[in-house]
């Protein structure tokens, strides 16, 4: 299913899918962050198609849209994030060692894609007012948010920013080395005690964001490869293994 | 690890900047100057493009005034850290053209003007700038650099507004093969044209 709307990025980006079809590629692309960049990239290239069809129009259109504009209300922008306060502090008790790896979401996505790539942006929050993104969001623009990026053994990156005073962290796993479906990425918290499984990726998956509550004491926090749906301990080697608080 | 600023988007215009991204903002704000000039630059993209699509034009005109008002509408919707300006702009353009080439309403327009075909003007060889003509080389160029197959189905869907299960049917080709066709074909293009971030 996910692989046969994945091909349908190309025809998408040509507006040439039904509606259905346009739908469920929306739909994915704010589940899967290198297809968001890919159509983006392909659109660019899209566009100057029309180079070869430059035609000027007649006068009476330049008269006709500046006057219908003029009494036009423009739309309200987008809302903005919600500035962190009292309200987005820590959540009270979140269970903290209840494994929870979250799909992609497209605001923390958009964001960290910007961080990672030195360039930043807010405006792929097509998702807002759920739970979730308002406290990726609070972490993000939490004021002692670190940021921190490494990239993984064998490919892909991993981003981390956390927040000590939230105490929660977003942890952001992009286009790692390719794995088979039985095969699932793992993120842990690593404590003085030991490892902490802090969330499985979808079996396959090479991207994923999540949040991880409850960062606590935790100094580091790893990925590695683990049979589908994850193990009580790591099995293998860390591909990556970024320093809180550094 | 040093902290990153959090991110914001630019205040206010610079002035100087005429590049078609600020008069979008500035449009945003309201200046209807920068919409007039955003308009000198970009109508005769969206007028030809629409033009091209739909074969008509007085359906031309029609689509790209609605599409001409949308950006002034909601170029307040418009990012910057999601694509160009000008890609912004012609997929709105493309959109609101196939659109009405999808409308039962465009099927019978078309039928209606199929008899009067022969009045239509050659906008093909419509005067160009020197910019733009170069422009269009380039394009035409990378064009070339497609397979044959990956030429006629992106062109087909993108100037023809067709679907591609259509393109399919038009080629005789598989619909996987059409689906894979059309984006190793628009990766090419996006190598060519050097577009990739």
């Amino acid at each position: 299913m996910s692989a046969d709307v994945h091909s349908l990025i190309g025809p998408y980006v040509l507006d040439a899918v039904d509606e259905d079809e346009h739908r469920q590629v929306e739909q994915h692309l704010t589940e899967c962050e290198s297809c968001t960049r890919e159509a983006a990239e392909l659109r660019e290239a899209v566009w100057r198609l029309s180079d070869i069809t430059v035609a000027e129009p007649p006068q009476r259109l330049r008269d006709r849209v500046l006057t219908e504009a003029g009494r036009t209300r423009q739309e309200a922008p987008p809302e903005r994030r919600s500035e962190p306060g009292p309200d987005a502090g820590p959540a009270p008790a979140a269970p903290k060692r209840i494994p929870r790896m979250r799909r992609l979401f497209a605001l923390a996505a958009a964001v960290l894609i910007g961080f990672a790539g030195g360039v930043v942006t807010w405006a792929l929050a097509q998702d807002p007012g759920t739970s979730e993104s308002d406290r990726i969001a609070a972490v993000l623009e939490a004021a002692d948010a670190r940021v921190s990026t490494q990239d993984a053994e064998g490919g892909g990156r991993v981003t981390v920013v956390h927040s000590p005073s939230l105490d929660e962290a977003v942890v952001v796993v992009a286009d790692l080395a390719d794995v088979t479906d039985d095969r699932s990425y793992q993120v842990w918290l690593v404590e003085p005690e030991g490892q902490v499984s802090a969330g499985v990726m979808e079996p396959g998956d090479d991207s994923a964001t999540m949040l991880v509550e409850g960062v606590g004491d935790a100094e580091v926090i790893g990925v590695t490869e683990e049979p589908a749906g994850g193990s009580e301990a790591p099995t293998t080697p860390m591909i990556a293994d970024i320093e809180l608080g550094a | 690890m040093p902290r990153r600023d959090q991110p914001r988007l630019a205040v206010a215009p610079d002035p100087a900047d005429d590049s078609t991204e600020a008069l979008l903002h500035r449009t945003a704000l309201g200046e209807e100057e920068a919409f007039a000039e955003l308009y000198d630059r970009t109508a005769p993209r969206v007028y030809g493009l629409c033009l091209r699509v739909l074969r008509d034009p007085a359906q031309a005109e029609e689509v790209a005034q609605e599409v001409l008002i949308e950006v002034w509408r909601t170029a307040t919707r418009f990012d910057p850290e999601r694509g160009s300006a000008g890609a912004w702009i012609t997929t709105i353009a493309h959109r609101r053209a196939v659109d009405r080439v999808r409308s039962s309403q465009a099927s019978a327009d078309r039928e209606r003007r199929a008899a009067a075909e022969a009045a239509e003007p050659e906008y093909d060889s419509v005067a160009e700038t020197a910019a733009s003509r170069l422009e269009h080389r380039q394009v035409r160029r990378c064009l070339g650099t497609l397979t044959e197959l990956q030429r006629r189905a992106v062109t087909l869907a993108y100037f023809g507004g067709h679907t591609y299960r259509q393109v399919a049917t038009l080629l005789n080709t598989a619909l996987p093969t059409i689906k894979s066709r059309i984006r190793d074909g628009l990766i090419k293009l996006r190598d060519c044209l050097e577009v990739a971030r």
